[in-house]
């Protein structure tokens, strides 16, 4: 059995959206709950979030959007940047803890405390940009996590796998001129998806060419689709780029009961992903893996796929059980 | 959409009496391959192509290809002897929609903008248009593509229009397009937001089927000009 760190803060909670939105708190709830039910969080190694030093978030975003946001938040502005984006006075600081944690988390995976980690946080990141929140997102979580272990623990290359339904247009533009952090994401169709980005035709610019890679699924796809596209592209591009830490994009809204988008995934796809992505890691990694959660809205799915997510995680491959 | 707006306003254009030798130069040093050809007064007379050019020139499998008679025959070739005399141009009052059609039906890939004493005002081609048309796609900003089967009745789009503006969601493009059930629409909102689980639930209450984009097939379209 590995050893697994689980990442989870009530004041994630804190972070409100609007009593409509679909990033609600309710869904961390839900992910906890589902974690709790089956006596998994005995086995798991707790991780409390902490505040963010700032100068890890300005290795992603500029001072002026970090500025910008946290001014919005004082002065109780309640749509950032775009529709979308709805919070309250208190998202700026949760948005810190939620990094703070994952740094945390990362930590421990260097320092051998675990080998593994499954960060539940709000607010998610992967539509964060450089200067701008989008899609429910405010810091890039991933990217100033593979930056992280890049500048305090001296990794050459970083393998980021983006399985959220949505491209992370964010973690794509912050990396795509940087051969060092690989960018992997598979989710739907941009035509016919938000944000409209992730072409198979996009595989990086200037020095980082190559190291961008994207399978874009059409509306109504499921299982067959995915497993075939991860298999063709996922697998040997990150066998092929050697990374030394696999830091994981984990949205659950591909599911077949999340009306976000059209792909019609079934619970056993996402735990057939993660072990394909942990079987990555035990090759490329020594099993070096950071899990930071993004989407995922069909309340009634989340607790047993997060469930299934973190006992891919303790086992270091399929569950056996 | 006019032309005017999105046409290219600095046109390199050449004189009919240069060669055909220096008119490949100018092509190859703007990276074009259409040039309209002018009179002193910067009047429309013909366009050459690259073609056009290429045509004129002996192959190159040929074994007096490099002989001096052969080069020397080909620099007495001027742009007149070759070029296109009839033109087809557009106005810069012509729309996008203009031109697209022009474009389909004449089968050209680039079209001199002249104004009414065929004064060359600017040039258009089929560039020009992906870029006004991407724009109005509006698909360089994030966004998600519902597809709304309607009936073809008064008043279906203001519905449609209402429920998603009231949900607070602004529009990136809203496209109309025929479907193979008679009297019945395709609609394509283009919403500028990741959060359209309410909305899809508000259309589906209000009667309207929302359909999987896939599942608009225009190949299967009738094509009977209605």
């Amino acid at each position: 059995m590995k050893k697994t760190g689980y990442l989870y803060d009530e004041r994630f909670l804190l972070h409100e959206t609007s009593s409509w939105h679909p990033e609600a708190p309710e869904r961390l709830k839900a992910i906890h709950e589902g974690i709790q039910k089956d006596g998994l969080l005995e086995h798991l190694i707790p991780i409390k979030a902490c505040r963010a030093d700032m100068r890890w978030i300005e290795t992603v975003h500029s001072k002026d959007y970090i500025n910008r946001f946290n001014d919005a938040c004082i002065s109780h502005v309640r749509t950032f940047d775009c529709q979308d984006n709805q919070m309250c006075d208190m998202s700026f600081e949760i948005a810190l803890l939620a990094v703070g944690g994952i740094l945390k988390a990362a930590e421990m995976i260097m320092k051998g405390e675990i080998d593994n980690a499954f960060c539940a946080v709000r607010p998610p990141g992967h539509h964060a940009e450089r200067s701008a929140a989008m899609g429910f997102c405010y810091f890039n979580n991933v990217a100033i996590a593979a930056r992280y272990f890049q500048i305090e623990w001296g990794i050459q290359r970083v393998a980021i796998v983006d399985f959220d339904v949505h491209h992370g247009n964010g973690t794509q533009h912050i990396f795509e001129e940087d051969p060092t952090v690989f960018y992997y994401s598979i989710h739907e169709h941009p035509s016919f998806a938000y944000p409209g980005t992730g072409r198979d035709f996009d595989t990086g610019i200037g020095k980082g060419l190559g190291f961008t890679k994207n399978s874009p699924v059409l509306p109504g796809q499921g299982d067959d689709t995915y497993q075939l596209y991860l298999k063709r592209d996922m697998i040997p591009a990150i066998g092929q780029f050697e990374p030394e830490v696999i830091i994981v994009s984990t949205g659950f809204d591909g599911h077949m009961d999340d009306d976000m988008s059209g792909i019609r995934l079934t619970t056993e796809c996402f735990s057939w992903i993660m072990e394909q992505i942990v079987a990555l890691a035990e090759k490329h990694t020594k099993g070096r893996l950071l899990s930071v959660l993004e989407g995922g809205y069909a309340l009634h799915r989340l607790g047993e796929l997060a469930k299934n997510h973190v006992t891919i995680l303790l086992n270091g491959g399929p569950d056996v059980r | 959409m006019f032309v005017s707006k999105s046409m290219a306003i600095k046109v390199i254009t050449v004189d009919p009496e240069e060669t055909i030798l220096a008119a490949r130069e100018k092509m190859k040093n703007h990276l074009i391959r259409h040039l309209p050809v002018v009179d002193e007064q910067n009047r429309l007379i013909g366009i050459v192509t690259d073609r056009d050019i290429r045509s004129a020139m002996p192959s190159i499998v040929l074994q007096d290809y490099n002989s001096r008679e052969e080069r020397n025959k080909l620099a007495m070739i001027k742009v007149k002897d070759v070029m296109t005399r009839e033109v087809v141009t557009v106005r810069p009052s012509h729309t996008i929609e203009d031109v697209l059609l022009l474009i389909q039906s004449k089968r050209v890939g680039t079209l001199p903008v002249v104004d009414d004493d065929g004064h060359v005002k600017g040039i258009i081609g089929v560039q020009d248009l992906l870029r006004a048309f991407i724009n109005v796609l509006g698909i360089e900003e994030p966004g998600t593509l519902l597809c709304v089967l309607v009936e073809d009745k008064l008043g279906t789009m203001k519905r449609i229009v209402d429920a998603i503006t009231e949900e607070g969601i602004s529009f990136g493009s809203i496209l109309v397009a025929r479907y193979w059930d008679k009297g019945k629409r395709a609609v394509f909102p283009y919403l500028l937001t990741q959060n359209v689980s309410r909305v899809k639930k508000k259309l589906k209450g209000l009667g309207f089927t929302l359909l999987n984009p896939l599942d608009w097939y225009i190949d299967q379209l009738p094509t009977d000009g209605r």
